[in-house]
């Protein structure tokens, strides 16, 4: 006793059953499921047929795993040690060459139907898929290997599941989410940039408890998760709905907490539950720290929702090479011309009136 | 000076009371739609007394917003319905340039607000250039109603599935309802200039069939004019 749990994990190892319990406890909280199931969840977690996962890295930054690795509630040591069985992780493994590559035919083969694969990263398609190689093999002959084989795949982080900046215009090396090039396996996806890592905990258990996938949204993303706008649970809403906000970074709006909307937050069409579930077990969100949310969720939203510090994004007009120009002056500008047009308009028709008249009055006086 | 017209004119009833009502409740609706549309997406500064005093400003707009756009969807409904059931003048078939009769209308009209001919059509209904831009604005209201239920009811699993097939993220639906509200802008100063510019050089009298949903006819023009409602305007 007056250990804290950390302290037991760095003593002895393992986790304490408290953890344990409290990890289960906040899956099902995430989840939106009634503490009565966490019994359940215990039960299954608890298994000895821990379900093996097999994590493939394509086009990516490793972030998702940092921020998995960051996860505080359940920690990883929970997630390894007790929930799954991380059979291949190229981050996280100590194999390394021939070695890896012979655990994860192994990790595959050994459990045909009953891993989850976890992708994370984009995949190239363009030339063969020559711009990721893992071992002499693209990544798309990886992941043609291991997904069909796979109970379900859970694609996390935003590239992984729509290709993300590597997919942005022009897309050089055509890559695109798992769910382009895999069908009929489950494919789950966690987008951000990064995934909260409880949604992605919090969507393992669901599968180890059920045996199913959590209820998808249209793009594929758990409704649990990504089921309301983040504007709907946002702490800055009520500055919205008054009017009030920050015109400028900085300004005296900015630090009494006002709206962010006026500064690029996308917020308004994002769809992620950050401003509930937060980061980092300690209630920081990106809005929450003073900066507008940049819709990393979405597909496409290098695409999108950039300009980060504009609602809209820029058009493209291709004049003079090709500039960008925001979709704001577009519409001031046509509405300038037509109003030149009118007015010229206008004039035209009063000048050949008053033309017309003149004529007609030199005409009588000829007469 | 006055300029005496030398022709004799019929009043002669167009336009149905269904479809006034139609215009009028989208020219309202639209004119909301616009002033609250461009507070919601760029509000301006009103930080200095909305600290000061309870306003509920941006939320009250999109209430006013959403509402005017309900008007605008019953409008645009009626519109359609007129599109089948409506009187001969307003059906599609009598102002869009799909037959030989009507594509000369078309040329005619240009040539005529290019100031290159004098002539006007005295024509029943409306004239095919303002048929044909009036149709593509029905479309571009379609958009904007759709669009607008997509980004008002982006969780209901029906519209969330149309919206993603039609427009994609409810990010680029924005984008659209956004651009597109400049077509109104545009369109609307057009129009009111066009309703001017007529009633100076055209004899149809047009601003006032808004209301009346009557337009002076020419009384020796050949037109099937005999199972409408003929009033004569001059003895």
């Amino acid at each position: 006793m007056g250990k804290k749990g950390h302290e037991i994990e760095l003593a002895g190892g393992g986790v304490s059953r408290r953890t344990f319990l409290k990890g289960c406890a906040i899956a099902a909280a995430t989840l939106g499921l009634s503490p009565e199931v966490v019994p359940r969840m215990v039960k299954a977690a608890m298994s000895p047929k821990r379900p093996p996962v097999i994590w493939l890295h394509f086009q990516e930054c490793t972030g998702c795993s940092e921020a998995l690795l960051r996860a505080a509630r359940p920690d990883i040591a929970t997630l390894i040690l007790d929930l799954i069985s991380l059979d291949y992780h190229e981050t996280l493994m100590a194999a390394a060459g021939k070695q890896a590559e012979e655990n994860l035919h192994n990790a595959v083969n050994k459990n045909v139907g009953k891993f989850i694969c976890v992708v994370e990263g984009g995949i190239p398609t363009k030339d063969g898929g020559i711009y990721c190689k893992i071992g002499g093999k693209t990544a798309m002959e990886i992941l043609n290997e291991v997904a069909p084989k796979a109970k379900a795949i859970i694609a996390i982080g935003t590239c992984g599941a729509f290709g993300g900046v590597q997919a942005a215009k022009p897309n050089p090396t055509g890559a695109v989410g798992v769910q382009d090039l895999i069908k009929g396996r489950p494919i789950i996806n966690i987008p951000g940039c990064p995934p909260n890592p409880e949604n992605f905990l919090a969507t393992v258990v669901q599968i180890l408890t059920y045996g199913r996938p959590p209820e998808l949204d249209e793009l594929g993303r758990p409704k649990f998760a990504y089921g309301r706008k983040i504007h709907d649970h946002c702490e800055r809403r009520p500055h919205f709905d008054e009017g009030r906000f920050v015109e400028r970074f900085g300004d005296p709006g900015h630090k009494k907490g006002y709206c962010l909307y006026k500064v690029g937050c996308k917020g308004p069409v994002t769809y992620s539950n950050c401003s509930v579930e937060r980061f980092c077990n300690i209630g920081a969100w990106p809005v929450g720290a003073g900066h507008g949310c940049i819709g990393c969720t979405e597909p496409g939203f290098w695409d999108t929702m950039t300009p980060i510090y504009k609602h809209l994004p820029g058009i493209y007009i291709p004049v003079g090479g090709g500039i960008r120009e925001q979709a704001e002056e577009i519409g001031k500008v046509a509405v300038g011309g037509a109003a030149a047009v009118i007015a010229a308009h206008a004039a035209v028709g009063i000048g050949k009136k008053i033309f017309s008249l003149r004529c007609s009055t030199e005409k009588k006086e000829e007469k | 000076m006055i300029r005496k017209e030398p022709r004799l004119y019929y009043r002669v009833f167009v336009w149905s009371g269904t479809l006034r009502l139609f215009h009028w409740t989208l020219a309202f609706s639209t004119f909301i739609l616009i002033l609250t549309g461009i507070y919601i997406h760029y509000p301006p500064i009103t930080t200095k007394w909305a600290e000061f005093k309870p306003l509920y400003i941006m939320a009250t707009l999109r209430y006013w917003h959403f509402a005017a756009g309900y008007f605008f969807i019953c409008a645009l409904a009626v519109r359609f319905y007129l599109f089948f059931a409506g009187n001969q003048y307003e059906r599609p078939t009598d102002f869009l340039p799909i037959n030989k009769r009507n594509l000369k209308s078309l040329i005619h009209n240009i040539k005529f607000y290019l100031y290159l001919t004098d002539e006007h059509e005295c024509r029943m209904g409306h004239t095919v250039l303002a048929g044909t831009i009036y149709f593509v604005l029905f479309i571009c209201g379609v958009i904007m109603g759709l669009t607008g239920l997509y980004l008002l009811y982006p969780e209901t699993p029906l519209i969330a599935k149309a919206g993603h097939q039609l427009f994609g993220t409810p990010q680029q639906a924005r984008l659209i309802h956004y651009l597109l509200n400049w077509f109104f802008i545009f369109f609307i100063m057009v129009h009111l200039y066009i309703a001017v510019w007529n009633d100076f050089n055209a004899p149809d009298a047009i601003i006032s069939g808004a209301f009346s949903g009557s337009k002076m006819m020419p009384a020796d023009l050949e037109c099937p004019i005999e199972e409408l409602e003929k009033i004569p305007f001059e003895k």
